[in-house]
């Protein structure tokens, strides 16, 4: 029995071996990547989306590729600057042939990439570009596993109107993502017939020093501070708050826009000026878990020595809407890919991806994206600590916000 | 009281500035060139800074001095290294190949901000405070404990060079290349290790400037350019290779600069800076304290 058994175990190693060896005989099926590798853009994004990526890439191969063939990831630096993005993809896809283009992390990079993939109807997964123009161009080529600013302003609008708010100020930083998003909360509490005194200031994202905006605060400050801004900027504009007193104080909370609380450099950059911070968060670890997530967490961990966040399951989930669509169309035909991918359920990493087939902010765009707001009480607090004040799904619960004392 | 806070603010940014800029200034002022890698003096500054001190443990008043010496050397390894060989050899200023200087600091600069990258990380790096008070209130106004220790040591430091030009005998050799190097020559001076010092003190300025910054702007490899570009500003404000006149215009920066977002635009705040620029090169293209003149 026992001899039958190693049989049977050294046969299914064989076939394996044979299966793998197959596929790896054959050409590989490229995918392109434009992500950030080098300043001025975030490189930390780039690489957090390359390593998720990369881990995903692994596990297909690992179990012999796509439709025979394994799969390879073609790496370009867009150095999140838009006219690079443009010449990026356009290398991606003249040059290298890749089937798909994806990992964008910029919304300005995005909406200058978008025109090359358009061009060339080349299938164009976007990661992490928020700004709703993105949607609003219309492109059949770009399906948006990314969150998207309509619904993150109206979830910060809908948070904000609970809170009971009267003044709010929001300081965006100057780029697609960040003024759309301080516009979209405006639009957002008019359509809930809010009565929140709401005014957003534009602030240079280069600039290293938000003094003389703060202190424009300080003679009557906002019951909350909005930062639609990403890092370094908005450490230093958090620090600045806090270091004038304005916020956090009793009065005043700040109200992160960027989900960046999980950046692995939070905390390091922030110290006691991050403390009572609300944020809304595209990932919790509170959030329900599927296998995938859990194998991607503990690959993620194992290779980086880090926690995963948001960033890691959205890169996941984008690579993962092309390589199924290659698998459910049989083919690497772009018109055959982009229809399954319009038509198709993907189970991803954090949920059942559908993508909205209506004209506008929500076109072509996972549209029910799971998002959850939550509070840090403490300093160096881990994410899966802090005070969860609404989970995926779930109505906001204000009595649990904490104001400083 | 707004008024108040905002010139006080501006003050101090302008500190800041100035300690970036008279660097820059008295570069331009000897050798007649932009040093474009200015800025990741400062870069390494603060990185030195806020690695030493949170990598060792090391109290950040003595790893102060360690940013300031590592700047120093660098300045030294530059100057040697990419920038002498402009000036080897020709006892007249007027053979200097200009476009060779742009291109060798311009390459310099992407080189050390890639450098960084790769070897250190591209997250911003927030190095340790010299004082653990983050609110400081005197009177009405609100101050960082770091900005304000940071001020009293660039007051000091700035006054600590201009006593240095002015009375030293290395400030009058300075000075002398700076006047006429071939006379200078003539009289005996060195220009070679002039020149050296000269590097070697804007970078040791540049880096202690990045160092006293490093827990204020969450330095990343390409911080450099912030302060740079300011200092070109002030550079030409203050008037070309004048280092008092570069003190002066860092402090009127810094100042308007704080007005400006408050009562026009914070948007367009860095985009004033260039306006002034623009405008002083209209109006006043020796700058505020620049002496007219013309080379033959």
């Amino acid at each position: 029995m026992r001899i039958l058994q190693l049989i049977k175990l050294n046969l299914s190693v064989v076939v394996l071996g044979l299966f793998t060896l197959e596929a790896f005989a054959a050409e590989p099926i490229l995918i392109g990547l434009s992500i950030t590798r080098s300043p001025p853009g975030s490189v930390i994004q780039g690489t957090q989306i390359k390593d998720a990526m990369e881990i995903y890439a692994d596990m297909i191969n690992a179990k012999g590729g796509l439709l025979g063939r394994p799969i390879k990831l073609v790496i370009e630096d867009n150095q999140g600057l838009p006219e690079k993005g443009r010449s990026a993809v356009e290398k991606l896809i003249t040059r290298d042939k890749v089937v798909a283009v994806t990992g964008a992390h910029q919304s300005s990079v995005c909406l200058s990439e978008i025109e090359v993939a358009h061009r060339y109807q080349t299938p164009y997964v976007n990661t992490n570009c928020w700004a709703d123009s993105v949607r609003i161009k219309g492109y059949p080529e770009v399906i948006n596993t990314s969150p998207y600013n309509f619904i993150v302003a109206d979830s910060m609008a809908e948070t904000l109107k609970a809170m009971k708010v009267k003044r709010v100020v929001a300081f965006a930083e100057n780029t697609d993502y960040g003024i759309g998003l301080a516009k979209g909360v405006g639009e957002a509490l008019k359509r809930k017939g809010s009565t929140i005194d709401y005014k957003f200031e534009t602030l240079d994202r280069s600039s290293k020093d938000f003094t003389p905006a703060i202190l424009a605060l300080k003679s009557n400050p906002p019951d909350v501070v909005v930062l639609t801004m990403l890092p370094p900027a908005a450490y230093i504009a958090l620090n600045q708050l806090y270091e004038q007193g304005v916020a956090p104080s009793p009065k005043t909370l700040v109200y992160d826009g960027a989900g960046m609380a999980d950046y692995p450099d939070f905390w390091q950059n922030v110290k006691d000026a991050g403390k009572y911070m609300m944020t809304i968060g595209m990932y919790h670890p509170d959030m329900k878990m599927n296998d995938l997530s859990k194998q991607i967490a503990v690959e993620y961990k194992k290779r980086t020595k880090n926690d995963p966040n948001r960033l890691i399951y959205q890169a996941v989930d984008s690579l993962l809407v092309i390589t199924e669509a290659i698998r459910q169309a049989g083919t690497t035909d772009s018109a055959k890919i982009l229809d399954v991918m319009r038509k198709s359920k993907f189970e991803g990493a954090r949920g059942l991806m559908t993508f909205d087939t209506f004209p506008g902010v929500s076109y072509q765009q996972w549209a029910a994206i799971p998002y959850v707001n939550y509070q840090l009480t403490d300093v160096n607090q881990a994410v899966g600590k802090t005070t969860l004040l609404q989970g995926p799904g779930m109505p906001l619960n204000t009595s649990k916000i904490t104001m400083p004392k | 009281m707004l008024f108040l806070d905002l010139t006080v603010n501006g003050l101090i940014m302008g500190l800041f500035y100035a300690l970036m800029a008279v660097g820059l200034s008295m570069i331009f002022g000897v050798l007649r060139i932009i040093n474009f890698a200015h800025g990741e003096f400062f870069m390494i500054g603060a990185y030195t800074y806020a690695l030493i001190a949170t990598s060792f443990g090391i109290n950040p008043w003595f790893t102060l001095p360690l940013a300031a010496l590592g700047g120093a050397i660098l300045g030294l390894v530059v100057e040697r290294l990419l920038i002498r060989p402009l000036y080897d050899g020709y006892r007249s200023w007027s053979f200097v190949k200009d476009e060779y200087a742009v291109v060798v600091t311009f390459a310099l600069s992407l080189l050390l901000i890639h450098l960084v990258d790769k070897v250190i990380g591209p997250s911003p790096f927030m190095g340790p405070s010299l004082f653990s008070m983050q609110r400081i209130s005197i009177g009405p106004i609100m101050l960082n404990g770091q900005k304000l220790i940071s001020s009293g040591v660039s007051i000091f430091l700035l006054i600590s060079l201009a006593i240095f030009i002015k009375k030293s005998l290395w400030g009058k050799q300075i000075q002398a290349v700076a006047q006429n190097r071939f006379g200078a020559a003539l009289a005996g001076i060195d220009p070679v290790k002039t020149t050296a010092l000269i590097f070697a003190i804007a970078g040791g300025l540049a880096a202690l400037s990045g160092a006293l910054l490093s827990p204020i702007v969450n330095p990343s490899p390409d911080i450099g350019s912030f302060p740079a570009i300011k200092s070109y500003v002030i550079v030409v404000l203050g008037g070309l290779g004048s280092i008092w006149g570069s003190m002066f215009a860092a402090l009127i920066l810094g100042v308007l600069e704080s007005y400006f977002a408050v009562y026009v635009s914070y948007d367009y705040r860095d985009a004033f800076g260039l306006l002034i620029l623009i405008c002083v090169l209209i109006f006043r293209p020796n700058g505020l304290a620049g002496m007219k003149g013309r080379e033959i």
